[in-house]
């Protein structure tokens, strides 16, 4: 791989890696960093590249990896939830709408940042990122089964959670 | 694109048993961006909505790719500047064994005795002289001769009296 290919085919996926690596480190500075060790690691290590099925998936990994080394290092568990802010934008809303959604979002993003750490990564490759199960499997180091059921499991804690919601109002 | 609230109930149900397909999950999600939600999908628009403003979520650095390609590729600047490293490397190595050699041959040469050094310049001169050496030795061999030959005439002289014992022992 030279240069060239590596700026048209990896770089882009940076967003994915980024947003991928800030669901573990949870600030967007450290996040920014694993990005960028990824590539290089990437870079120095392309001669594999050739071999590797879904390279995207690989550097999925890499970032995994690189996180979870950097949460490690810096020894500090992630369980605050990240503070992220939603620019909600539908023409179609009125401000009262728009507020009302966003409130529900920040809810939805506590009750995600509260799930087990596997299912958080496994929702958030599923339903963000919209990989297929084989990429996740890939991407986790699961097998197949593992990422189903840490899927249905957040799924479903989601979904209740969400039915508690409507039925309390909480 | 509208669809009916059947068919996302039908798929809603799929995706909460993780049934759906990818094509699937987009679609629900291009279904719960529309503004006009029933009442009871209200929260699980949020949680489509939510999924789709996460996926916007980018990298925020206009400098970002160019501070990998930098970090990434040999420095073109620099590439002279590291020929020049790399030879004077070179050149240094080269040096050192250079001197290595010239001392240890120096050490050499001091240790042993010297080698023998042509003192004549005419070839006449230094045949004469030659001439002169090997004749005084052929002199000193001769002088030696004369005087082994001395020691030979009691060798013979020893020998007579041997053969005399002997003769005079057959004889008893």
């Amino acid at each position: 791989m030279n240069l060239e290919s590596f700026q048209t085919r990896v770089l882009p996926v940076k967003n994915k890696l980024f947003r991928f690596a800030l669901k573990f480190v949870g600030s967007e500075e450290e996040a920014k960093d694993v990005v960028q060790e990824v590539f290089i690691r990437v870079w120095n290590g392309r001669e594999q590249m050739n071999e590797v099925q879904n390279w995207e998936a690989w550097c999925m990994r890499i970032t995994r990896n690189l996180s979870l080394d950097r949460i490690r290092s810096i020894n500090r568990k992630q369980t605050h939830p990240i503070e992220e802010s939603f620019n909600v934008q539908h023409e179609a809303l009125t401000p009262h709408e728009s507020t009302e959604i966003h409130e529900s979002m920040q809810r939805i993003n506590q009750l995600i940042a509260s799930l087990p750490e596997k299912q958080r990564q496994v929702i958030h490759l599923r339903d963000v990122e919209g990989y297929s199960y084989n990429e996740i499997c890939e991407i986790l180091e699961l097998d197949m089964n593992q990422v189903k059921v840490n899927l249905f499991r957040a799924r479903n804690a989601v979904r209740e959670k969400l039915m508690k919601i409507n039925a309390y109002g909480l | 694109m509208l669809m009916d609230s059947n068919r996302i109930e039908n798929l809603l149900s799929k995706y909460w048993n993780c049934e759906t397909s990818l094509e699937e999950e987009q679609q629900l999600r291009e279904y719960f961006k529309g503004g006009d939600i029933p009442e009871q999908w209200k929260e699980t628009a949020a949680l489509f909505r939510y999924f789709e403003e996460n996926k916007k979520k980018t990298l925020n650095d206009v400098a970002f790719d160019a501070a990998i390609i930098q970090n990434v590729q040999p420095q073109k600047k620099g590439k002279l500047v590291k020929l020049f490293y790399n030879s004077m490397r070179i050149a240094a190595g080269i040096a050192v064994l250079v001197m290595a050699v010239w001392f240890v041959r120096k050490e050499v040469r001091d240790t042993t005795p010297q080698e023998v050094v042509d003192t004549y310049d005419d070839p006449q001169l230094a045949f004469e002289e030659t001439k002169k050496a090997l004749l005084m030795i052929s002199k000193s061999f001769g002088t030696a001769e004369n005087q082994a030959k001395k020691l030979n005439m009691f060798n013979e002289a020893q020998e007579e009296i041997q053969k005399k014992d002997k003769s005079k022992n057959s004889k008893l």
